[in-house]
């Protein structure tokens, strides 16, 4: 019926006299005055092209923050034009999103300055991530976050935007601004530019340490034994991020590692170049995340 | 298929005359029986996407926007004209669009919490309690188990009967080989009520009684600085016409004012509620009207399984158990009293409840002494809840294979009391 329809009207679009079937002039002729005068049937035109919108990121769109988990549409490893951008992603089993909430210092409507605490009321698996994920309610609203190494339910954890002069003894999964912790502690989900929300220090087990202070700005190792100033309002938790025994695990056969969208190398045999071996080079230089105000000329 | 891909046609293509599509239609179907098949290489059916959103107009002010809008077409470089708003004058419920929250008649500034049958309440039965100013007491009261005792009021061969009951409800009220969760729950409740319904020989209160189903609840009250309201239909509802006795003494009563409500910090009692900003204040309504022959609310019931997209735990269940108990006394309080808060009523309204799974029940006793709910001193009311006893362990199908053929033999229940 469309495939009719997409014939006639490109018909519609020649000159010449088009050259009617039998059965349509026999089906015209029932409807009587309804042949044209002129032969050309009149069509504007039509689109070609398909939709050009791919709804692979539609389900990502919610505005409202959600503690549902929503379901997700995989990409296999392809980007916007379809082809692979990283290879050995795809299939798996499927897993729905669980919306996490990485801004940690997020006040509630009415009580806004004030450090808060909330309650741990669940810990459980992510499938989206290697870490475990809690359900933290506090007032009148309930998210996730990333659960810390000894994080159970019916925990009460603390949230606090003040930096005083003297450091807090701060607990797990406590959180707390850069300058108001003690040099030393082990931090995770850190912010390096304050109200981003949290973007290292997010994996299974790691941890970063807090090196040094100094004037308003904080030094922090991360895994990578990279080190990075930020500014000392920046947010971060205490502690170690659970799933300690993540590296542990044995994946035990090829299957599993499909499961989990893991798809195959490619098996061909490539000479390995100078990215290959063991590499042994100095730190690379501490990566700095303040504007520093630039040394005008004089 | 062909209308499904004419009305599809249609949406997307409506450039073609409408005898076109006569003519298509006809054509195609009078063919006298050689139908083409035709497979078109694309989805038929898929989601419809989401209107977009028109691109921002940036209104530079002093400079004056250059439009197409005189000349009648489109001409490119010039920028497209803005559309002015424009509102039917009539009324045409088809194309009615409801205005944003704030602009609605009945908006405040202050919200109102509501709970409604589809609440799955945070912290359960502790939450139902400080929204209610409630003592609870674990185990039913002692006169109620003595009455449940007394073999007078028991009916004559009262396991026998249960049993039946049973077995209809898990066995025999089906063609397939198992009845629903929510069939037998259901059955099983009513097939109770019913033997229960067979001792109107002996008392004749009970004929006092009538049941409802599906009445709509309406109560507000003020717990501290919030506004809280109880809305929706709960189940089935056994009113009479004279009110419950009360369970506890007045002695009792008093003694509830040094009982101190559990709270727990840091979650707010509120949580799970529903924040809403327009709603009707003041609203107090039982479900029924004046003249209800049956005005006092006897017991309420409540399946597990009445609404399938809502799954509440056991904790949760009971929580709507007695929220909803508490605004059936607490609408009958209202109506009796006024809405002005009360100290201590000198007659309490008392409800009683009972909620299944089909398997395991709760029971509930719940005794209004005050309608003074705002703070969290003073008389409170009373709760006493029995929870998760089971009527039967297990009611299973097994087969029984005699002589080589496989007969399905319903088998009963063991530990029954």
């Amino acid at each position: 019926m469309a495939l009719s329809c997409l014939t006639r009207a490109l018909r519609s679009l020649t000159l010449s006299q088009p050259a009617m079937v039998s059965s349509q002039a026999a089906a015209w002729s029932k409807l009587g005055a309804q042949v044209p005068s002129s032969a050309v049937i009149q069509c504007r035109g039509f689109l070609t092209t398909a939709s050009l919108e791919q709804n692979r990121v539609r389900w990502k769109q919610r505005e409202k923050y959600t503690i549902r988990p929503i379901g997700m549409k995989k990409t296999g490893g392809r980007d916007h034009t379809g082809r692979i951008r990283t290879h050995g992603i795809g299939g798996g089993h499927k897993q729905r999103y669980r919306w996490v909430d990485f801004h940690r210092l997020r006040y509630e409507a009415n009580r806004e300055g004030q450090p808060f605490e909330e309650k741990v009321v669940e810990v459980r698996y992510d499938p989206c991530r290697s870490a475990d994920i809690a359900l933290v309610a506090g007032g009148e609203r309930k998210r996730w976050i990333i659960a810390t190494e000894n994080m159970q339910a019916g925990d009460i954890i603390k949230t606090s935007g003040f930096i005083g002069r003297m450091a807090v003894s701060a607990n797990e999964g406590d959180a707390y601004p850069l300058g108001a912790l003690p040099v030393g502690t082990l931090v995770n989900n850190l912010e390096v530019r304050p109200g981003k929300g949290s973007e290292y220090i997010r994996a299974a087990g790691t941890s970063g340490v807090l090196l040094r202070k100094v004037n308003g700005t904080a030094i922090v190792q991360l895994p990578s034994k990279q080190q990075v100033q930020v500014l000392e309002t920046c947010m971060v938790t205490v502690g170690r991020i659970s799933n300690v025994d993540h590296n542990k695990r044995i994946i035990g056969k090829a299957g599993r590692n499909r499961w989990l969208g893991i798809r195959p190398s490619s098996g061909l045999w490539q000479r390995k170049g100078g990215w290959a071996g063991r590499k042994i080079k100095p730190l690379p230089p501490m990566k700095v995340y303040i504007n520093l105000p630039s040394v005008s000329a004089s | 298929m062909f209308p499904e891909t004419a009305q599809r046609l249609k949406t997307a293509a409506p450039l073609f005359s409408h005898a076109a599509f006569v003519t298509d239609f006809r054509r195609l179907s009078a063919h006298g029986g050689a139908r083409r098949h035709l497979t078109v290489g694309r989805c038929l059916t898929a989601k419809v996407p989401p209107p977009r959103k028109p691109r921002e107009r940036v209104e530079i002010p002093g400079l004056e926007m250059v439009t197409y809008g005189e000349r009648m077409h489109y001409v490119p470089g010039l920028a497209k004209p803005a559309t002015q708003h424009w509102e039917r004058d009539y009324k045409d419920p088809r194309y009615y669009k409801s205005p944003p929250a704030h602009e609605m008649l009945l908006y405040k500034d202050k919200p109102c919490y509501m709970f409604n049958q589809r609440t799955s309440a945070l912290e359960g039965v502790r939450q139902a309690a400080w929204l209610t100013k409630t003592q609870v007491i674990p185990g039913l009261p002692a006169q109620l188990l003595s009455l449940a005792e007394n073999p007078e009021n028991q009916i004559p061969d009262q396991d026998e009967r249960v049993q039946n009951a049973i077995k209809h409800a898990r066995f025999w009220d089906t063609t397939e080989d198992r009845p629903r969760k929510e069939k037998y729950s259901n059955t099983l409740l009513l097939n109770l009520l019913h033997l229960c319904a067979t001792l109107q020989s002996s008392h004749p209160a009970v004929g006092r009684r009538m049941l409802a189903e599906n009445y709509s609840l309406a109560t507000t009250w003020k717990r501290g600085e919030d506004l809280l309201q109880i809305r929706g239909q709960n189940g089935l509802l056994l009113s009479s016409m004279d009110p419950l006795p009360q369970m506890s003494g007045k002695q009792e009563v008093a003694d509830t004012a040094d009982h101190v409500l559990h709270a727990f910090y840091p979650v707010s009692p509120t949580i799970d509620l529903q924040k809403v900003h327009v709603y009707k204040e003041e609203v107090n309504h039982t479900g029924f009207r004046d003249d209800y022959p049956y005005p006092h609310a006897h017991t309420l019931y409540f399946l597990e399984s009445a609404d399938p997209r809502c799954k509440l735990r056991p904790e949760q269940f009971r929580t709507k158990m007695i929220m909803f108990t508490f605004g059936n006394a607490l609408a009958r309080a209202h109506k009796l009293h006024g809405t002005r808060p009360q100290r201590l009523l000198d007659r309490p309204v008392t409800v009683q409840s009972v909620g299944t799974n089909g398997r395991i029940f709760q029971f509930m006793v719940f005794q209004l002494n005050t309608t003074d709910l705002s703070g969290d001193d003073g008389i409170k009311n009373q709760m006493w809840l029995e929870e998760d006893v089971e009527l039967y362990d297990f009611a299973k199908v097994r087969p029984l294979i005699k002589k080589k053929q496989i007969k399905v033999q319903c088998e009963g229940r063991r530990g029954f009391d």
